[in-house]
């Protein structure tokens, strides 16, 4: 794990589940497996509050443990898994563009959660839905529980792993850690539940008043009496569909982008006719992208799409799109040129890409200082001396990947801690206006009159306000731009791990 | 009486007799004439004095000695020349073969030291003599600007010396290049607008989307806007720029030998595209075009929470 990835499973880890998980988490992804009382005695916590902080990790999916020899435990933490925290809202949005909002409720709750019963997902997004509606709608379990399925079809959401029910009651010790199992035809089998009931909406502020301990009336309003029917049955979120979902919406929007004058004149639906079928296949065939190739003719042409080579692709123009922005467009074309020739000699980049030698010769360098191009020696005799080698610009895109990869990881760190200043900068700001939120929540409660209300509002002056907007706006601004670094991040992923697979 | 000692001399035994037969040989055989065809003709005559015989017409440069594979050979040089050179020695005569033998492209000084094994000053002072002369020309190469290339007065620089096209007097002429690279893109981005405008079939739409090199060729030679006459390879290569600017792609077909623009049974056409992807997030965010990105860090002079482009990037 390299330094920046560490830094940000720290900010992430610390921003979602506070200090001490995080220092947990740290020391984990740092020392790799270790087991509890090591892990207590190096970071100086407690037992307790190690056990508590691991259970934390492990419902959410970020800690696994395993069973050595002897019997000792091991607990590992997932760095790749903490740095998907980070895309958390990309997947919530996907399900809402899917599934509507419920869908959207339903895989919110799960990663909020980690884990989670399917009956408390649909019983919990009921009321969340219900809350929003209009006074005297409510939202029945049924609907909710079809979207939870559908879901699960399409193998968004998977079941977690359990222990295995034995057969016969085995009187030997238990083991140290429970075996949790799982077969892939049970991953995505729904309990035959009945869910009936409708989503109960809470209590209208008036009560609040009274003074009573939310906790305490939650309970209350909840009829944990009954057996839960499916107790042991926990669903998570299944984040490689997401990915795949992702892959190949990148692949769409990339074709489309290509090759849009052509679609657009494509009928809507699905009825089209088989020759303007085969003319559009030949076309997306044909294309120099060569994302989609003919692989033979049976049944009428068997086209096939060339995953690694989209993906290829795709991690090429995002390259090019950051020598782009960051040396200017001149710099592109040779970039470009070298990708294409795979190997030039200087004189040749100034011909092909017809610029001056001067100029030509600083934007190479400038490259390969930021290690976008690398140089291939190819000496003429054994001595290897410099008037008597060849010197061949190449670009190596895996490891340009990588390095574009680390620093992804190290901006998104950057505007996290930037984040957290300008909320730590207003901070004093922030609590008064929340003080002041409060007092008049509380007044209209009283049923106060107008005038006090203005009084009050008036205790944030104009200016403040304006900083609380500007704060809000910046926040907002740096959160987005998170989001979008790490649509970065995925495709140069994605194109690593294609390629290693391949290897 | 004193006695006075005649040498009886030989008939024809006289030098300059021997030497106006050599060149009467020589003309014989306008290629060259070696050594023995020489005694052969003239038997009588002692080595010695053909050897005399032969320096003095070298000297006074009517004779070219060659070297071939079978010897000396010594050839009539023709009289405009030796005229030329009459008053020059012989180690400009040397040079001067040199720089005549390179032909177009010229040669170097350090070539030409190589070459006669002549020490630097003479080659100098050797060139200097030639070039007030008027015999040679000195022509600034385009790759090395220090480098002089000399070649013979008259001989018009190879290509490879000037630079051709996008050249200039050794000046590598950037706005014209990027006028035609801006001229043809505009021609193909328009054709490909009018192809989508069509709307028919798709196949049709983008066939007729592409556009061969030597219509590109035809349009920029009727702009007008190139002083210098262009030829289709001047167009591929700037062709090849917009390819590698990422703005269009090039498909090669095979076409039938005659039709218009077809290179060797092969056309190769053009159309102007999309980027595949806007520009990716990383970008959008300062961290990504930050020139001292690799001295930031948490509490150091440059940090995230003192960083300006941040600051300038959030009033935006």
């Amino acid at each position: 794990m390299t330094q920046a990835e560490i830094k940000l499973c720290s900010l992430l880890l610390q921003e979602h589940f506070g200090e001490i998980v995080e220092k947990i988490g740290v020391h984990l992804i740092r020392t790799g497996s270790q087991p509890l009382r090591v892990i207590a005695h190096d970071t100086g916590t407690s037992l307790d509050q190690v056990k508590k902080a691991l259970c934390v990790l492990i419902q959410h999916n970020l800690v696994i443990y395993q069973v050595h020899k002897r019997g000792v435990v091991e607990y590992e933490a997932q760095c790749s898994r903490v740095l998907r925290m980070l895309r958390y809202p990309r997947y919530i949005y996907t399900a809402k563009t899917l599934y509507s909002d419920t869908g959207e409720l339903i895989v919110e709750e799960l990663l909020l959660n980690g884990k989670m019963t399917m009956s408390a997902v649909v019983k919990k997004v009921a009321d969340r839905l219900t809350e929003t509606m209009e006074d005297g709608k409510t939202m029945d379990y049924a609907e909710v529980s079809n979207t939870f399925m559908r879901l699960a079809d399409t193998h968004f959401v998977q079941r977690c792993p359990w222990v295995p029910a034995t057969e016969n009651s085995d009187p030997g010790p238990l083991p140290p850690a429970p075996i949790l199992v799982i077969s892939e035809k049970d991953m995505y089998l729904v309990p035959k539940l009945s869910l009936i009931g409708k989503g109960k909406r809470r209590r209208s502020s008036d009560e609040d008043a009274t003074g009573e301990p939310k906790a305490k009336r939650s309970k209350h309003s909840t009829d944990n009496k009954e057996p839960i029917p499916d107790d042991g049955i926990y669903w998570q979120a299944n984040l490689d569909r997401f990915h795949q979902h992702f892959r190949d919406q990148a692949i769409v929007s990339a074709v489309a982008n290509r090759m849009d004058q052509i679609f657009r004149s494509l009928p809507v639906g699905y009825n089209i006719s088989k020759q303007v079928l085969d003319q559009y296949l030949t076309l997306l065939a044909d294309d120099p992208l060569e994302f989609v190739g003919k692989s033979g003719d049976s049944g009428g042409g068997m086209y096939v799409i060339n995953l690694h080579k989209a993906l290829g692709s795709l991690a090429t123009a995002t390259l090019e799109s950051v020598v782009q922005e960051r040396f200017g467009s001149r710099c592109a074309r040779i970039f470009r040129l070298v990708l294409q020739k795979k190997h030039l000699e200087q004189k040749q980049v100034e011909d092909f890409a017809m610029i001056p030698a001067k100029e030509a010769k600083d934007m190479l360098y400038k490259m390969l200082s930021g290690n976008f191009i690398s140089l291939q020696e190819i000496p003429k005799t054994p001595d290897h001396a410099p008037s008597r080698t060849f010197y061949l610009y190449t670009v190596n895109i895996l490891s340009a990947a990588r390095m574009l990869l680390h620093r992804c990881y190290k901006s998104i760190a950057n505007l996290i801690e930037r984040r957290q200043f300008e909320t730590k900068e207003n901070k004093r700001l922030l609590e008064k206006s929340q003080r002041v939120e409060a007092i008049i929540a509380s007044m209209q409660a009283t049923g106060a009159e107008e005038a006090q209300l203005q009084e009050i509002e008036e205790m944030i002056t104009a200016p403040e306000r304006q900083q609380l907007e500007t704060l809000k706006r910046n926040v907002n601004k740096l959160d987005a731009s998170e989001i979008q670094v790490d649509e970065t991040i995925f495709l140069l992923e994605s194109y690593i791990e294609s390629t290693m697979k391949r290897q | 009486m004193a006695d006075v000692k005649v040498k009886v001399q030989p008939p024809d035994a006289d030098p300059v007799e021997i030497e106006n037969r050599i060149i009467e040989l020589c003309h014989q055989f306008p290629h060259g004439i070696t050594d023995q065809v020489i005694q052969n003709e003239m038997p009588h005559i002692e080595a010695q004095q053909r050897a005399v015989a032969i320096n003095r017409l070298l000297s006074m440069g009517q004779l070219d000695l060659l070297r071939s594979n079978t010897g000396l050979l010594y050839r009539i040089k023709d009289s405009q020349n030796a005229g030329k050179m009459k008053g020059s020695d012989n180690q400009e005569k040397l040079v001067y073969q040199i720089i005549e033998d390179a032909g177009n492209k010229g040669i170097w000084s350090r070539d030409i030291r190589y070459k006669s094994n002549l020490p630097l000053t003479e080659i100098n002072k050797i060139l200097k003599n030639l070039e007030s002369k008027k015999l040679i020309k000195a022509v600034k190469s385009v790759a090395a600007s220090k480098k002089k290339v000399y070649m013979l007065y008259n001989l018009q620089p190879d290509r490879s010396v000037t630079g051709g096209a996008w050249y200039s007097d050794q000046d590598f002429e950037s706005e014209f290049v990027e006028v035609l690279n801006q001229q043809c893109f505009k021609f193909l981005q328009t054709k490909a607008e009018t192809a989508r405008e069509s709307k028919q079939n798709p196949m049709i739409q983008r066939n007729s989307s592409f556009a061969s090199s030597h219509e590109v060729w035809k349009y920029i030679c009727e702009l007008g806007i190139s002083k210098v006459e262009l030829s289709m390879e001047d167009i591929e290569t700037i062709l090849n720029t917009l390819i590698y600017d990422g703005k269009v792609e090039m498909t090669i077909i095979a076409a039938k030998e005659g039709t218009v623009g077809s290179v060797d049974g092969h056309m190769k056409l053009y159309r102007a595209v999309n980027p595949i992807i806007p520009p990716t997030g990383l970008v959008r965010a300062p961290c990504g075009l930050c020139p001292v990105f690799d001295d930031c860090h948490e509490g150091g002079e440059i940090s995230p929470s003192n960083c300006i482009y941040m600051t300038e990037w959030l009033e935006f």
